[in-house]
């Protein structure tokens, strides 16, 4: 806070001395935070020291026999597991504050060397024979418990990406659309069930009143899965695009009506965008498409962009003022 | 100059801090509202989120008038009408902007910066295009003048920090055509660097500048790191390398290269120190950026160890120190604390957080998988750095 302008405002005789004697006292005691510097260290520690030892395992397989590495993963998951039972708060429905960042950051590496830990199972003895299915399913399984059991939203997301991974989609921020192949018309099917899913089981948490704060992490992915997935269907399906276009003007309904009772910025601008994203392309498959004319489609995102930009402006400034 | 009426810019940072001491206990809603009343603002600054929103899509709208206006001009041959209809785009985009602000004082909105980039863009795209005879010289100058001035009228932090490092290009250009300048750059580029940062610095405290802090916090940012890069031997041995020719063989050193080592090794740390003994977090984060830095020209050129066993160690070192520094600041010491900062920021409402590790994680063996990626991959995304 800048103290010149409390005074000011002070002197305008818009703040009262005490409140002014407050605001000095808070500005001067303030001390110097280092949190977010000790949060990154601790995030890089935990990547630095997953990865390498995952390539350390991997290079020196033949030297150091399996059985030791396992066990040295084992006893590292063990300890940080270990490590985050002493210290757990006890459970609740509600959200737990955390002890420390570095309890956090424990859990994290726990949970990274438990999915190491069956990985090298599952590769070097195929503990679970063909079953690759389970190779996954049991990580799920263990992180979807590790993130109730100790609230952790980091371990969700960890949790969710790999629910994905089992249903055989790619949903990491950055890989949504690198690395799936939506030609693959049962990949879209499964992402249009599992967005459906996951944005149920925002609901579900939010109703029950179980971990209501996971409802966004739930959301989040669920909602962006299901739009990418119906807006794939509608480019894909030569026939039926028409009935992907009406799966995602439900969705956008839903979303829509969701985020105005939640006062939800992000939501309701989802909404709009994945939306209109929608309806371009329906209008591009059905009038464009027949009339062949460049330059109207060239007018038309013009002015709808141009449309959905003071649509959008009006709309957050109304509710701002809500 | 500035493109908002001073008296505005000035109601809406009362209007913020009044807000800030509001979150902290400090006010009263009452007097919140009474401050609100007394110094109206009428900017429009939508929420985070939806700047992105609006930035994409005026991104949107300005490619596809740029678009529009290029294929209306492809039937005639020549390339003076592409150029020109490229700059009337380029104006259409400032006189958007300039409308924007004036009629609905948009600010920091996600439209001006769109339309100021755009702006930039396509001007500099009409006048560069098909011109083979301009020299780098030429290039780093006009936009060098241009993001000056887009800076000035509008306080874009971006814009700053392009016309930064295009002036750092200019004198890099002009410095090459006198005797000995090859030599002596790293040290012209380092001097430059270091008067920018203690002129910004300075500046970031004079009132008369208040509405350009942002912009000059950026500027000491870079200038810092600019005034390491200027004298990191990987840097100075790889440009004078591929620049000039030397064909310098591996494990070949570049004459006086003790001085870049002392100096890639010396600096960071002194940021560091520095950093902690002013709590000035711009030197303190810096350095603490730069350490991996350090990290990489040492091992880009001696091979001190494994990769695997420098992650491994890497690892143990930082999150062991984490938490021995989360136990020495248990209870607030020497100023210094552990505990977050009152102001939540936009990366908690968003929990980033768990998207930067939901992103970092691999999860095991997928089903079509041979089952190769246990686990290993994510030593890669170490670049993401937490949450801002």
């Amino acid at each position: 806070m800048n103290i010149d302008t409390f005074s000011k405002l002070q002197k305008e005789g818009l703040i009262s001395d005490e409140e002014m004697q407050r605001v000095t006292h808070t500005e001067t005691t303030r001390l110097f935070s280092l949190h977010w510097e000790i949060k990154t260290a601790l995030y890089l520690g935990v990547l630095l020291l997953s990865g390498g030892l995952g390539i350390l395992v991997y290079k020196n397989i033949d030297t150091i026999g399996h059985q030791v590495i396992l066990l040295f993963i084992a006893l590292l998951c063990i300890g940080c597991y270990a490590y985050c039972f002493r210290h757990r708060p006890p459970f609740s429905r509600e959200k737990t504050e955390s002890p420390n960042a570095f309890y956090d950051y424990a859990l994290l590496l726990g949970s990274l060397t438990f999915v190491t830990f069956i990985g090298y199972l599952q590769y070097q003895y195929t503990a679970f024979g063909t079953a690759y299915g389970l190779a996954t399913f049991i990580p799920m399984v263990v992180l979807f418990a590790t993130a109730y059991y100790f609230d952790h939203l980091g371990i969700l997301s960890m949790a969710i990406t790999n629910l994905a991974a089992w249903a055989g989609i790619a949903i990491t921020p950055f890989q949504v659309l690198s690395q799936n192949d939506f030609s693959n018309h049962s990949l879209i099917y499964t992402g249009a069930v599992l967005g459906a899913a996951l944005v149920g089981m925002a609901e579900l948490s939010e109703k029950r009143d179980f971990k209501k704060h996971f409802a966004f992490s739930y959301r989040n992915f669920g909602v962006h899965i299901f739009f990418i997935a119906t807006i794939a269907g509608m480019c894909i399906f030569e026939k039926w695009y028409f009935l992907w276009f009406l799966l995602a003007a439900a969705g956008v309904y839903l979303t829509w009506y969701r985020a105005f009772r939640d006062h939800s910025f992000y939501f309701i601008l989802l909404a709009v965008l994945y939306g209109y994203i929608a309806f371009t392309i329906l209008l591009t498959r059905t009038v464009f498409h027949q009339l062949g004319d460049i330059y109207g489609g060239f007018l038309y995102v013009i002015a709808s962009s141009v449309a959905i930009i003071f649509f959008l402006v009006n709309l957050s400034k109304k509710i701002k003022q809500q | 100059m500035i493109a908002w009426p001073t008296t505005t810019l000035d109601n809406f940072d009362i209007q913020n801090e009044a807000a800030k001491a509001h979150r902290q206990g400090c006010i009263s809603t009452e007097t919140l509202e009474a401050v609100r009343a007394a110094h109206p603002a009428k900017l429009y600054t939508p929420h985070p989120i939806t700047r992105v929103g609006l930035f994409i899509l005026t991104t949107i709208v300005a490619t596809f008038t740029a678009g529009f206006l290029v294929l209306l001009s492809i039937t005639s041959e020549s390339m003076s009408v592409f150029r020109v209809m490229l700059v009337i785009a380029s104006l259409l985009c400032i006189g958007a902007l300039e409308f924007a602000i004036s009629q609905k004082g948009s600010y920091r909105s996600g439209i001006n910066e769109a339309l100021l980039w755009s702006a930039v863009g396509l001007l500099c795209t009409g006048i560069f295009l098909e011109s083979h005879n301009t020299s780098e010289k030429t290039v780093a100058l006009v936009v060098f003048g241009l993001t000056v001035l887009g800076t000035l009228r509008y306080a874009d932090m971006v814009s700053s920090a392009v016309a930064y490092l295009s002036f750092l290009l200019l004198i890099f250009w002009q410095a090459l055509y006198i005797p000995y300048g090859l030599q002596a750059l790293p040290f012209l580029l380092m001097a430059l660097s270091l008067a920018v940062y203690l002129i910004a610095t300075k500046m970031e405290k004079r009132p008369a500048l208040r509405h350009y802090a942002d912009c000059l916090t950026l500027l000491r940012v870079l200038s810092l790191i600019t005034l390491y890069m200027a004298g990191n031997y990987y840097v100075v041995r790889e440009t004078t390398n591929s620049m000039f020719m030397l064909e310098l063989k591996p494990g070949q050193g570049i004459p006086g290269g003790w001085i870049f080592w002392i100096l890639t090794v010396v600096i960071p740390p002194l940021y560091i120190f520095l950093g902690v003994r002013k709590k000035d977090a711009v030197l303190l984060r810096t350095g603490i950026i730069l350490i991996a830095m350090i990290v990489f020209t040492i091992r880009y050129y001696h091979s001190v160890m494994p990769l695997e066993t420098a992650m491994v160690i890497g690892g143990l070192v930082l999150t062991g120190g984490a938490w021995a520094l989360i136990r020495y600041l248990h209870t607030p010491k020497n100023g210094f604390t552990y505990a977050a900062s009152d102001e939540p920021g936009m990366a908690d409402r968003l929990k980033v957080e768990s998207l930067i590790i939901a992103q970092t994680f691999t999860p095991g063996a997928r089903p079509a998988d041979t089952g190769t990626n246990f686990g290993g991959g994510s030593g890669g995304g170490g670049g993401a750095s937490g949450d801002f």
